[in-house]
This record gives structure tokens, sequence and C-alpha cells, in this order.
């Protein structure tokens, strides 16, 4: 069935590698091992796979889990073509949580974090992130790492590793200290490079992700920057940032897939700018939205959302900024219904009666539904009186 | 000597919790706060819990009820735990509804968890024109999905309030009727 599915994929991609010049010229000579058979459970390895495999059901019992069937897959057939003849084994699974993540585990459990997927700009940024954990994968880098752990009370250390969902706060200390090691990274890298080019990505988009984590985590106040677990589980951005650049540039041409990577998550912007708001790093989100303004991605959303962190951050002169996003979301012939009820909202703390009847009712009128109904209603009447 | 002192360290350690069953009929929790309960509650006592008093029926792993008894402006709204890096939530008296609710929903969601509004309507609380609403959250210690109610009034600057969470299949509907009946008994001074 998967491996259907990735022929399917494969195909389709197949248009995208036409200007694509001939493979070997620009490889990396790097060639995958064949696939992998489950190993025999009284060993340490096998061990450690009923260890994922149980970890496995439970996070499939989450209600974190991203159910469509549509994102999944789309991602799924990305894990698909990146792994090329280990699709079957790849099993991609979403979690619901606002923080910058990927992982893999030896079992074939991959875990995409949604905090990533909002963090992305494009397929090609995905695929860097999946095929470097599939490039851990391939060189079983994680038994190895389980073999320098010598002691038992390591086992945090092994969940630490594939950033098992329930444990957020628990899981940056582990796996801060538990990272893979710089030469597992660096082979990670080499590989989910190899692997993005050989799929038709554009190699070059792997490095402007550490771009954009490093301006979050720059605008970040304080000790900032655990927004990203990749932060904490891999070493230096900046160099990083520099030896994929220099990748890049020997895998020349492919594709960024933007358009449909936007597609496949629009719908989805809303909630998880909201779990990404309530983290209340605001000063990260404001880099991230910001960004996405910047390039145009989902502009109502991204104005209103924008808005949202301003208000709630609540500065000198946030709320004007925060006015001036709303305003931004509304501009169009398709206005941003919350963005409506923000500027009424605002305007009636500030008395601006005229205003703020206009657009709680227009709100109203777009959203009848929505969860505050009742209470604009009470606000109206309070104006209206 | 030193026996208490190991004493006084297991307690700060382990955040020993104290537990103590709440008498049935009308409860003063305060100088201007009042409700009526019947049923075996138990309230919890344990550091960092404040400023809400924190009671339970089933056990503070299962339900919470949560009761806000005069918020102060500027007063922060949430119990002093966390690695320090996360965000705190003051009340203000200044603030609308709308940004009550939100700072219940910053307050409920410090643990990470995932927290949905599904109502918020005008209700009249404790005598005082107030609000009312209805939440959804998923506990992330362990991923449980609690259904949750909240009431609330601020009345000469002070926030009064009582909230309700408990998962949604079971607990929830076998308390709710009860919850939603102490908050009618609500008496703010
Ligand atoms: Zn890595």
């Amino acid at each position: 069935m998967k491996r259907r599915t990735f022929l399917a994929g494969a195909t389709a991609w197949g248009l995208g590698l036409v200007s694509r010049p001939g493979r070997t010229a620009d490889d990396l000579g790097y060639s995958a091992p064949p696939r992998f058979t489950r190993p025999e459970t009284s060993g340490e390895e096998g061990g450690l796979w009923a260890l994922m495999d149980r970890e496995e059901r439970n996070l499939r019992r989450s209600p974190l889990i991203v159910r469509d069937g549509d994102l999944q897959s789309y991602v799924q057939d990305i894990a698909c073509r990146l792994g090329s003849d280990h699709c079957p084994d790849i099993r991609v699974t979403l979690v619901r949580t606002p923080l910058f993540n990927a992982s893999m585990a030896p079992n074939g459990m991959m875990q995409v974090w949604t905090g990533l997927l909002l963090r992305v700009e494009n397929e090609a940024q995905l695929a860097a992130v999946l095929g470097h954990e599939i490039g851990h994968y391939l060189q079983k880098h994680s038994v190895e790492r389980l073999r320098d752990i010598k002691s038992k009370s390591a086992i945090g250390q092994v969940f630490g590793l594939f950033g098992l969902a329930g444990a957020v706060g628990q899981l940056a200390v582990a796996a801060s200290a538990y990272a893979y090691g710089r030469q597992h990274e660096t082979e990670a890298d080499r590989i989910g490079a190899q692997l993005m080019h050989r799929a038709g990505y554009q190699v070059g988009e792997a490095a402007k992700i550490w771009s954009n984590l490093l301006a979050e985590s720059q605008a970040a106040e304080g000790k900032g920057a655990n927004g990203s677990l990749l932060f904490a589980t891999h070493p230096a951005p900046p160099e990083r940032r520099a030896m994929l650049e220099d990748i890049a540039r020997s895998l020349p041409d492919g594709v960024t897939g933007e358009e449909a990577f936007g597609r496949h998550v629009q719908r989805y912007l809303d909630e998880w700018l909201n779990d990404e708001i309530k983290r209340g790093q605001y000063a990260e989100s404001l880099v991230l939205t910001t960004r996405h303004i910047a390039r145009k991605f989902a502009l109502e959303t991204m104005h209103y959302h924008r808005g949202e962190i301003y208000r709630l951050r609540g500065r000198d002169g946030d709320l004007d900024l925060a006015l001036g996003d709303y305003r931004n979301a509304i501009e169009n012939d398709k206005p941003y219904p919350l963005a409506l009820r923000g500027i009424g909202l605002i305007q009636r703390q500030r008395g601006q009666r005229k205003e703020a009847i206009e657009m709680l009712s227009r709100y109203l009128e777009l959203a009848p539904a929505a969860p505050d109904a009742l209470f604009i209603q009470s606000y109206i009447a309070e104006l209206n009186s | 000597m030193r026996g208490l002192l190991l004493a006084v360290l297991a307690l700060s350690v382990f955040g020993c919790a104290s537990v103590k069953k709440v008498e049935s009929g009308t409860n003063r929790l305060g100088e201007r706060f009042t409700i009526s309960i019947e049923g075996a509650w138990n309230q919890l006592d344990f550091p960092g819990v404040k400023p809400a008093q924190v009671w339970t029926m089933e056990g503070v792993t299962v339900d919470e009820f949560l009761i806000f008894n005069g918020i102060r402006d500027g007063e922060v709204m949430n119990s002093k735990s966390g690695n320090g890096k996360q965000q705190d939530f003051v009340f203000r008296k200044s603030m609308p509804t709308e940004e009550i609710v939100s700072l219940f929903e910053g307050v409920l969601s410090r643990d990470n968890a995932v927290f949905k509004l599904i109502k918020i309507e005008p209700y009249p609380f404790g005598g005082k024109k107030g609000f009312r609403f209805e939440y959804e959250r998923i506990r992330k210690t362990d991923n449980v999905q609690l259904r949750g109610v909240g009431f609330g009034a601020v009345d000469g600057g002070d926030l009064f309030a009582l909230l309700y969470h408990a998962p949604r299949l079971t607990f929830f509907p076998r308390h709710q009727a009860r919850v939603e009946a102490i908050a009618a008994t609500a008496v703010i001074r």
C-alpha cells in the first residue's frame, strides 16, 4: 500500500526532475543500506525497537495526533520519496505541539510536530528536515548512540532522542543533554541533502531553515530559544548553515514546492498559530508571523494573528499595531471575521462607539455561530443603549 | 534537629500536599465571597497552589475546582510553577471580559495544554454582572481530554471566579450540574 503511494508520488514528481542535470555528476555518492529487518528482541537493538513499538502504540492513542488523512499522507509521501527503498518502513505521525521538532526512531516511527510545519516555507524545507532524520535512521545512529550509553539510567536519554510526545518540558532538558554527536549530525545533514537532491528538491532551502530559526531565537528575550527542540538536540546553527550552503552549491537545481506546501497547511494555520501564541513567547511569534507576511503567505491569517500577538503583549503602542494588523486582515473582499471582532473590541474600549458597533455586527454576520456570539451581542446592545 | 531538617526538606522537595474535607453548606471563602456546596469536596493545599484555591471531588489528577477569591489589580493569576521561562498572567481591573477569559486560557495552557474556548456568554454571577464560559482542554502530562466550565465577575476592581474541569467522558457530565448549582449560589458582597 505504502509502496504504491510511493510509486504514484514518484511518477508525479518525475515532472520536476526533467530539467535536472545528470545524477552522477552532482551526487555526493551516498548509497543507502538495504531495508532493515526486525532485529532479535533479545539483543540491544531489538530491545530498542520493542521500546519504540510500545511508544508508537501510546502515541497513536494521543489526542494530539493530527488525524486528517490529507496532510498526513502528504507528509508521508514526501518522506517516502526521500526514503526511496525504505519507504514501506517509514510511518509518519503528525503531532500537535507548537515546537520545531521532528524525529525518527529505529523501528521506522517518524514524528513531525506542527510547530515545524508552521515554520518551514515549502516542501523542500520540510524535506530537508525529514531527509536529515531519515539520514539518522539509515545510518542507525540511535543504535550506535544506545551502545554509547551503557547504564540503565540512560533510558531517558533514548526517549530524548525521539521527542516522545507527552513529556515536552522534560524532553527539552533531556534532549539538550543527550543529543546525537556532532559527527552524526554532519553525516545526517549530508545524507539529508543527498536524499533531497535525488527526490528533486532544491538543496539550498535546507540552510534557510537555520537562518529562519536563528532569527527567531535571536529575537527571544531572556534565555530564549526554548521554542526549538532542534536547537537543543542539534549543534551550532551558523556552522551548520554554512556547511549546508556549501553542499547545496555542489547539488544545484531542484524545486521548492512552495505552492503545494501552502495549499496543504492552509486550513490548519489558525489552530497552529493559536497554539504558537499560547506559548507566550511573543518576540519569537512576531518574527515568525512577520516572516510569513513578508513572503505574502496566508496574509489575512498572519495579519490577524500578529495583531493578536501585539494585543496580548500589550506594551505601549501595541494596541495601535494590533489595530493596523487587524485592518490589513479585513482589507480585501473576504474579511477575516476575527479581525473585525478585534477592531470592534479595541474601539469599544476606546469609546469609539460607532465603529465598535459596526465591526462587531459585521463579525456576527460572518460568524453567527461563534463561541462568543451571545457575549458580543450583549456588547452591541450595551453600545447601542 | 537533623531529623526535623530532613523532614522539612522532604516536604519541600516532594511538594507535599495536604487534603482537607470541605464542609457542606454555606462556605465563606473570604471577606466578600460566599458559595453554598453539597457533596464531598476536598480542598488541596500544596506549595505554589496560590492564588487559586483548589478543590477536587475525584482527586486532583482527575478533576479540579478552582476558586479565585478576589484577585487584586496587578496580581498574578497562575501558580508559581514551571521553569521560570513561562509567561505570568496578570489581572488588571481595567480588563474587559474577553481579556479575563484570555487570562484563564493562558493560566490553563501554561502546562502546554491545548485549550479551546467553546462558549462565552453574559451571566449574572454572585449577584453581579458577570460571565460564563465553557472550554475543552487536553492536559499535556497525560493527554487526557478535559471539559470545563467557568463563572466570573469583577466587582470593586477585584476578580471573583469559579472554574471546574474534569475528563470529558465520565467525570465532567457527572459533576457539571453540581458545579452549575454552586455557581448559582455564589454571593459577592
Ligand atoms: Zn539530527
